[in-house]
């Protein structure tokens, strides 16, 4: 799994630098700032994996009925939910995602301050909990859909395809798509645009903390509202 | 005919399995369309930003490329190839042993099943996108259309021989998915899915033309918007032709080596 993750960004890499081959920038995104996105959404997912695979296993938790288990121990169960289970494959999303990131700053126009990369890591804390938040909320559909496996929080994630590249490219409804209702554009776009200093973004990437906040209120509201409807396996 | 009306029945429960679990089928279908519009759009904006047509290609061909490609990859999805490594993780596939049937043959049977539904159900999401982005090419020549099915049906032949391979890697390894990750990168770039192979710098151009995975969209889509003169796509089909067969007998080599190591959960 740690190799196939080095694997698909190397893929992935290797058709944004095929792209750029042929013209200069995208709608004025240039190569590193695409590449910086696209290494955003897997460091984030890698974290997600890595720590907190559990929401990916909570729809077979509610089917085969263990979530019981977790309704009588003294710990929140969103806490438990999240520490359910470790993704190794996270571990090769986070390793070379991190790399393209490095590179990506070294190419950065701007000037590097004590403050500017303390808001870098913030940034990026921001983002994977984003992620995580988006993971735990739609993961919650769980309990609504009584089935082995759900297939909302894949189809949610793969919402993250157009958080890859740059939101100007977009119509109006896309972009509120991820941008306001399942928050992506945090998790990448508008974070690339502060750390290389876009003007007409950066404004917007100092939101992203914000949004943390709100993703993680709005995932916990859904898993309340979820869980009150739970009523164990066999009802 | 009778040998082979057991496969035939394999290949219609297989399709009503589908049926069956279309919920599943229709998310996970949606959930490719993310991707699909994505890719519209990146394409739109680098076609529309360039004043000429890039590779060869003008922004309407494009548009036909880009699904086409999703047509292809809709066949065959991974269902197919996840139940085939579990069957063997699983220690299924010691009661297809015992069964009077080829092995091989029956997992094509189950994979194909599926596909009349799996090409309906991706044409229909392909011709909203159409429409939705201001239409496609279409082939100059009906012609071409009878070459592009023959050469579709040759890309699915050696996708199946493909994932027959890569699943066959369950016998050795507990870990399948991470195999079928990786298989599923290195076959979008390499076959085209991703971008056509003519925008490739040449060192990239010759790999991929040394490997299978060109057969798999690349040829086909070329066949479709009829970019290759009669010889060339004679010899890109007979190319195909040559991976299909030389994969799937591959696949039977590996598992007569395989069902030797066999150790079915605890030997």
């Amino acid at each position: 799994m740690l190799f196939s993750a080095v694997i698909v960004q190397i893929a992935g890499f290797l058709f944004i630098w095929t792209i750029f081959q042929r013209i200069p920038t995208i709608n004025g995104w240039s190569m590193w700032q695409v590449v910086m996105m696209y290494a955003l959404i897997f460091v984030t997912e890698g974290v997600g994996s890595l720590f907190f695979e559990g929401t990916w296993r909570l729809s077979n938790l509610v089917y085969t009925g263990q979530f019981d288990q977790m309704l009588v121990r003294p710990l929140s169960p969103i806490v438990q939910v999240l520490a359910n289970a470790v993704g190794f494959n996270g571990l090769g999303n986070i390793v070379t995602g991190l790399v393209l990131i490095v590179i990506g700053i070294l190419n950065t126009p701007v000037q590097w301050t004590p403050g500017r990369l303390l808001m870098l890591v913030i940034l990026v804390a921001s983002a994977a909990t984003i992620r995580v938040a988006i993971n735990l909320g739609s993961a919650a559909s769980a309990f609504w859909i009584k089935a082995p496996w759900s297939m909302v929080p894949m189809f949610v994630h793969q919402l993250g395809e157009f958080a890859k590249y740059p939101i100007t490219i977009y119509s109006v409804a896309v972009q509120a798509l991820i941008v306001i209702a399942v928050p992506f554009a945090f998790v990448s776009f508008f974070p690339t645009a502060f750390i290389f200093g876009v003007e007409a973004w950066s404004i917007q990437g100092l939101l992203t903390p914000l949004v943390a906040i709100y993703s993680v209120v709005l995932a916990v509201w859904l898993f309340r509202v979820g869980l009150r409807r739970y009523e164990s396996s066999g009802h | 005919m009778g040998r082979y009306r057991k496969y035939a029945s394999i290949a219609r429960t297989s399709l009503e399995i589908t049926f069956v679990y279309r919920a599943g089928f229709v998310l996970n279908m949606l959930g490719t369309i993310f991707y699909v519009v994505a890719m519209f759009y990146l394409w739109q904006t680098i076609f529309l930003g360039s004043p000429n047509a890039l590779g060869g290609f003008t922004w309407p061909e494009m548009k036909a490329y880009l699904l086409v490609s999703f047509l292809l990859n809709s066949l065959m999805t991974w269902f197919a190839e996840w139940n085939m490594s579990m069957d063997i993780k699983e220690g299924r596939v010691a009661t297809d042993l015992a069964r009077p049937m080829d092995f091989q043959a029956s997992r094509m049977a189950t994979a194909f099943g599926p596909v009349p539904f799996e090409f309906s159900s991706a044409l229909v999401v392909g011709a909203i996108v159409a429409t939705v982005f201001g239409g496609i090419a279409l082939p100059a020549d009906p012609l071409h259309l009878v070459v592009f099915l023959f050469s579709a049906f040759l890309a699915t032949l050696i996708k199946f021989g493909l994932v027959y391979c890569v699943s066959m890697t369950a016998f050795w390894t507990t870990g399948i998915d991470g195999i079928m990750v990786g298989r599923v990168a290195i076959q979008n770039i390499f076959s085209g899915a991703l971008i056509p192979l003519v925008f490739f710098p040449d060192w990239l151009r010759a790999i991929a033309a040394v490997l299978p995975f060109q057969g798999m969209i690349s040829t086909p889509a070329l066949t479709y918007l009829g970019k290759m003169d009669g010889p060339t796509t004679a010899l890109m089909i007979c190319i195909q032709a040559v991976w299909a067969v030389g994969l799937i007998l591959l696949g039977r080599l590996v598992w007569r080596g395989a069902v030797r190591a066999v150790t079915i959960n605890g030997g």
